[in-house]
């Protein structure tokens, strides 16, 4: 079975090379908008979605944006990245990832609002956002995406060591397919060549104290995103809550419990503005 | 049946006999559904956090959203409706936490204690719970039966 998990990841799409491209024109201060609007035109799909999601309340534009120009106009570099970004990643979560969720959009809704938290605690530790840990934040689970079948498939088997035997959801994956959602989403980051910090906050998103980098940050806090986004139950699964709290991560980033619930209550709004990221899956 | 479909810091009341109030994937989240069985009028809360003095504005802008908010409004509309707090059948789910959770998120367990103390202050009687432990909930109230249906671990369903 193992050996049919790893050959499906292999058999995953590329990642948008309009997306890395993008990314890297926009790391320059001076971009030109022009550049950046014929990189993403040549990707339909992408160029529709950005418009779609660029009219979201979230991202705060007051009248309506009609044409690609307009959009790398008025959004600003962090912005048009993040738009860009979302409107990438949502074409691998199509796919139902069927043990998880009843519905592809489950999935999706789910990954948006870790993505979005990740950002929330960011900006409350650093004060500023973070494109890199976003796109970490909103691939964290794509590997459910592929081991969504085998767990449907051994559905009561999972529950049976997740209800009985007191395992973490992860654990149970482990026991039966020799691998875990965390783990193979981390392979198909390598797959695409990302960088190292976004795989291993992937791969670490369950267990980010057992990672030998101790001082790495982004698998702490797509950690915690996903974690408080479970607790409020936003595209929430049947893996829940049954995942290992790790502590530690409270006093890394000194929050307290009146922190955490300043943080559901900012993405209980950043979620009601954001419908239209929702909607592009 | 037609679902009435009750989102986050949301709360809906119905008499109407089709009706069938349902929220989805209730974490730490507390959903309270009240029920007069004499007028049949039914009331599903899904509140989030425990207390309003945390965001005043929030709390205004979405009352459902906090217990010492949400819980009042959710009997003051089932009134409008008829009901009367004698005869309302209360009945929770929710407030779940992480696995082995001992020193943060304790989120779920702030929630009951929030409620538990405002229907111990007004003399609110629980008659039926499924909280706690560390998987998410479904919960539904059928307005013409008062019957309340928690769906929880690995999809079983069970009538509280
Ligand atoms: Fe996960
Ligand atoms: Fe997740």
């Amino acid at each position: 079975m193992l050996e049919k998990i790893l050959r499906s990841i292999q058999r995953v799409p590329a990642f948008p090379m309009t997306i890395q491209k993008v990314t890297e024109l926009l790391r320059d201060e001076d971009y030109s908008v022009q550049e950046v609007t014929q990189v993403i035109r040549y990707d339909q799909a992408i160029t529709a979605n950005i418009l779609r999601t660029c009219n979201s309340a979230y991202f705060g534009v007051r009248s309506r944006i009609g044409t690609l120009n307009d959009a790398v106009m008025y959004l600003g570099k962090d912005n048009i990245i993040r738009a860009v970004q979302t409107s990438g990643v949502s074409r691998f979560y199509k796919k139902a990832a069927e043990g998880y969720v009843p519905r592809a959009s489950d999935l999706w809704t789910h990954s948006v609002s870790v993505g979005l938290m990740s950002q929330i605690l960011y900006k409350k530790i650093y004060q500023q956002e973070q494109p890199v840990l976003y796109t970490a934040a909103l691939l964290h689970d794509v590997g459910k995406v592929i081991l969504g079948e085998y767990v449907h498939k051994s559905f009561d088997e999972i529950m049976d060591l997740v209800g009985r035997e007191g395992c973490s959801f992860l654990e149970a994956e482990e026991k039966l397919f020799g691998i875990n959602h965390a783990i193979i989403g981390e392979k198909i980051a390598e797959q695409w060549n990302f960088p190292e910090e976004i795989s291993s906050a992937i791969g670490s998103h369950h267990r980010p104290d057992l990672l030998a980098d101790h001082a790495a940050v982004f698998p702490w806090l797509v950690y915690l995103a996903d974690q408080i986004s479970s607790m409020m139950g936003v595209g929430g699964g049947q893996d829940g809550l049954a995942y290992r709290a790790v502590s530690e991560v409270a006093e890394r980033f000194d929050l307290r419990d009146k922190d955490i619930e300043v943080c559901m209550v900012q993405l209980f709004e950043d979620m009601e503005k954001a419908r239209e990221l929702m909607a592009i899956v | 049946m037609s679902d009435v479909v009750v989102g986050i810091s949301d709360l809906k009341v119905s008499s109407g006999e089709q009706d069938c109030l349902v929220t989805y994937a209730l974490g730490s989240c507390i959903a309270v559904a009240v029920y007069d069985p004499v007028v049949k009028v039914g009331g599903l809360l899904h509140y989030m956090l425990p207390d309003s003095t945390l965001d005043a504005e929030k709390a205004r802008q979405h009352p459902g959203m906090f217990a010492d908010t949400g819980i009042p409004l959710l009997f003051k509309s089932c009134y409008k409706l008829g009901a009367e707090k004698k005869r309302m059948i209360v009945k929770i789910a929710g407030g779940a936490r992480i696995m082995d959770d001992m020193n943060y998120f304790r989120i779920g367990q702030k929630n009951l204690t929030a409620l538990r103390k405002i229907f111990w202050k007004n003399n609110v009687l629980i008659d039926a719970e499924d909280t706690g432990e560390n998987f998410n909930r479904t919960v539904r109230l059928e307005v013409a039966s008062g019957k309340f249906l928690v769906k929880g671990l690995g999809g079983t369903i069970k009538e509280l």
